[in-house]
């Protein structure tokens, strides 16, 4: 599958990271769903192993930039059967690189070393209860003064907010629009930061998700991502590589689902017969395969011209589109083909079934997607 | 065909719908969310409620249509307690009500219409779900009388039933046309015993476990109806029954998908205006409306034909099923769309919704199973050339 994409390297990293997986996460990951945490500890030997680096320029302690490398780390993580802990994990892949590709010299040093070895965590703050897709309604208030930026409002919905040591926090530092955004790196441990709230969700539930408040932080003038008021553009920007990588966590869960309905066909019996010597399900399974191959290849493709330096706005929103229904689609079917034994929580399918339903929600929703690439193909 | 309702109905209908919204609603989201022993007690306190309110003699005694219009209510205001008052009311109260002797009836019509008692159906096994071949339970004659052993599986109602409508073969080798019986064992027969809920992805408030037989001993007057071998036909009335009050509960889902989504639409406000006003929205809320009501038409005629014994009923009744339960998954499916990632938080009606609505498309016959059952009606029926 992919060869074409994929070099020994690559291979070599699927190989540890799926060990990796089946030895310090799999053993343990039904326990943490249940706990709605996994221990902090998982980030430093992720971090160690070298995987948290992925993406990241070596001499800030990454591993150097192959979006091929990343796509492994997240299809062999998405075997955990837990997309909340792949995506809590990975939170600092939505968080640093708005810091590596537009922050200074000096805040790359203080905060991307720490968190690719695993020891803090970073986390995005974007979303607010008042704006969510419409971004430029963002209404946290960050107003400079003399060598401080004193910051008011609130965040929702903060993947890793909960325990997050640094937030890259979309402000307001001027007026009305997309114009006045900026992007701002603050630290939990500063004065006025406050988790309100650990929310709690249908799916993703080793996942922490945190409602963060900011009453009169004091946030230092060189955490400012970027130049002021060009904080939309950071943020516009640092969405492409998380649909990517949406899209990627979908048909890794769509695989999954899909190689676990496989397996139940050929085992369970009704009538008589295994599941899959009946056609309707044999059909299914074949309809399963399908959209899922198609969203893997198409997702490869968009990476590769991603990875080619290439303008991929279209393709990235295409491929999550698809990729997140296709899989919506054969969770959908696999819960089918268990039947009632799909619907409880023994079975990964009815996990697959809750988690897989926010794919087309974040990072941009279906319908914003529809908006992006409709305004691209239409002069 | 008139699904026209007189004044004194339309009256009765709106002023259970109303203790519905009263009652019933604010006790679904802690239904859903409190642990299991916790969740038997509010949904004691519906059941008895429902009781008071003549929701279990309606289920026993009225018309199928009274029976899915306020189903459908209930089903609006708290998907787990319409399913918990259908395993009992419906799935039990359907075969003893038309199949049991007058005996069985007086023994437990009225416990089970006051709502003060509680049935259920215990015949899914784990290796018999829409494949009743595959039965393990075995009734053997033992004086006059039977032991009873077995393993089912997925019983709601379970934890907290009275009394258990227990399919088991009485004599294999007949096969399923008149090997099977149905027996009314207490809860309380020797031998019976409950085991832990298990978590379900939604409806959870309808507390299900596995049910374990050990030579649980029932005499002859067990046997429903009084005479051996009649389980097979006795279920498959019974589960076209279950068909359409499934329908209501898909209708039910649906309709609280829609008015949540509409309110959505209305106040909250994207890129200057109400998100309803956006063209891709509106389209998805006609979608919802659509659907909701070709379904809630399709489930009326089945009833009626049900009702009056028409040929097409049963084919009738598995697509009615069939339509609204894909219906409902689709409906709340748009109505979380509509929400954004608040509709994918605990706590929010949305949430739960759309895990209760996948229920419809797994449960008392899977789409599959429907679909198979509607297709060989048809390859009967219809003549070609």
């Amino acid at each position: 599958m992919g060869a074409e994409y994929f070099t020994e390297e690559h291979q070599l990293l699927r190989a540890s990271v799926r060990r990796f997986v089946e030895r310090e996460i799999k053993p343990h990951v039904d326990r943490w769903e249940e706990e709605e945490s996994f221990p902090r500890e998982l980030y430093r030997k992720a971090g160690e192993a070298g995987y948290l680096g992925i993406g990241y320029p070596e001499e800030y302690g990454g591993a150097g930039a192959d979006i091929f490398m990343g796509v492994v780390f997240t299809e062999e993580l998405v075997r955990s059967g837990s997309l909340g802990l792949v995506a809590s994990l990975g939170s600092h892949n939505i968080a640093l690189p708005p810091l590596t590709r537009l922050g200074t010299d000096g805040l790359k040093r203080k905060y991307l070393p720490p968190v690719l070895s695993g020891e803090a965590i970073a986390a995005l703050g974007i979303t607010e209860p008042n704006a969510g897709s419409d971004v430029a309604a963002i209404g946290t208030r960050a107003v400079r003064q003399g060598d401080f930026y004193r910051v008011n409002g609130s965040k929702t919905f903060i993947t890793s907010g909960c325990r997050a040591d640094y937030l890259t926090a979309a402000v307001r530092t001027g007026g009305e629009g997309f114009q006045g955004i900026s992007l701002l790196l603050i630290e939990s441990a500063t004065p006025g930061y406050q988790v309100t709230k650990k929310i709690k969700k249908m799916g993703w539930h080793a996942s922490d998700t945190a409602e963060i408040a900011f009453t009169d932080c004091l946030v230092p003038v060189e955490n400012l991502i970027g130049a002021e008021g060009a904080g939309f553009y950071g943020i516009m920007a640092n969405f492409q590589a998380e649909r990517l990588a949406l899209a990627v966590i979908a048909h890794g869960a769509a695989q999954l689902a899909l190689e676990i309905s496989l397996e139940y066909a050929r085992r369970r019996e009704a009538f008589g017969r295994p599941l899959a010597g009946f056609q309707v399900i044999r059909h299914k399974l074949a309809d399963m395969a399908t959209v899922t191959e198609v969203a893997r290849e198409f997702n490869y493709r968009v990476a590769a011209r991603m990875a080619a330096g290439a303008e991929t706005v279209r393709e990235v929103s295409m491929a999550k589109n698809f990729a997140c229904e296709a899989c919506e689609r054969v969770v959908s079917e696999a819960v089918q083909i268990h039947g009632g034994y799909g619907y409880c929580r023994e079975y990964l399918v009815e996990r697959l079934y809750r988690d897989s339903r926010i794919l087309s929600i974040g990072g941009g929703t279906t319908e914003i997607m529809k908006e992006v690439i409709s305004r691209l193909i239409i002069p | 065909m008139d699904f026209e309702l007189d004044e004194k109905t339309k009256e009765r209908v709106d002023h259970f719908k109303e203790f519905c919204r009263a009652e019933i609603r604010p006790r679904a989201s802690p239904l859903d969310e409190v642990p299991a022993p916790e969740r038997i007690l509010y949904l004691k306190k519906n059941l008895s409620g429902l009781g008071r309110q003549g929701y279990f003699h309606c289920l026993l005694e009225e018309s199928l249509l009274h029976k899915c219009l306020l189903g459908e209510h209930l089903a609006w205001a708290c998907g787990a307690t319409f399913l918990a008052a259908a395993a009992s009311g419906v799935a039990f109260g359907y075969p003893l009500k038309r199949f049991g002797t007058a005996g069985q009836k007086e023994r437990y019509a009225g416990r089970l219409a006051s709502g003060e008692g509680t049935g259920c159906l215990a015949c899914t096994e784990a290796q018999a779900g829409s494949d009743l071949g595959g039965l393990g339970t075995k009734a053997q004659k033992k004086g006059t009388g039977f032991l009873i052993s077995g393993q089912k599986d997925l019983v709601t109602n379970a934890p907290l039933a009275d009394w258990f409508l227990v399919l088991a073969w009485t004599d294999e080798a007949c096969g399923l046309a008149s090997g099977l019986t149905f027996f009314v064992i207490d809860r309380s027969a020797p031998g019976l015993a409950v085991g832990e809920p298990v978590e379900t992805m939604g409806l959870k408030g309808a507390v299900t476990a596995p049910v374990a037989l050990n030579e649980v001993f029932v005499t002859e007057e067990a046997v429903l109806g009084g005479r051996i071998g009649q389980g097979y036909g006795q279920l498959g009335e019974t589960l076209e029954e279950m068909k359409l009050a499934l329908s209501a509960l898909a209708l039910g889902l649906g309709t609280a998908c829609l008015e949540a989504a509409t309110r959505q639409a209305k106040t909250r406000l994207a890129f200057g205006k109400p998100i309803g006003l956006f063209e891709g929205v509106g389209a998805k809320l006609a979608v919802m409306f659509t659907l909701l009501d070709l379904g809630r038409m399709l489930t009326c005629y089945a009833a009626f034909c049900r009702e009056n014994g028409e040929e097409n009923a049963p084919s009738l009744a598995s697509s009615a099923k069939l339509f609204t339960g894909e219906a409902a998954r689709e409906i709340a499916h748009l109505a979380l769309q509509i929400h954004g990632g608040h509709g994918y938080l605990k706590g929010h009606p949305v949430e739960r919704l759309y895990r209760d609505a996948k229920f419809c498309e797994v449960a008392y016959g899977t789409s599959e199973m429907l679909r198979a059952a509607i297709a060989r009606d048809i390859l009967k029926k219809y003549q070609t050339g």
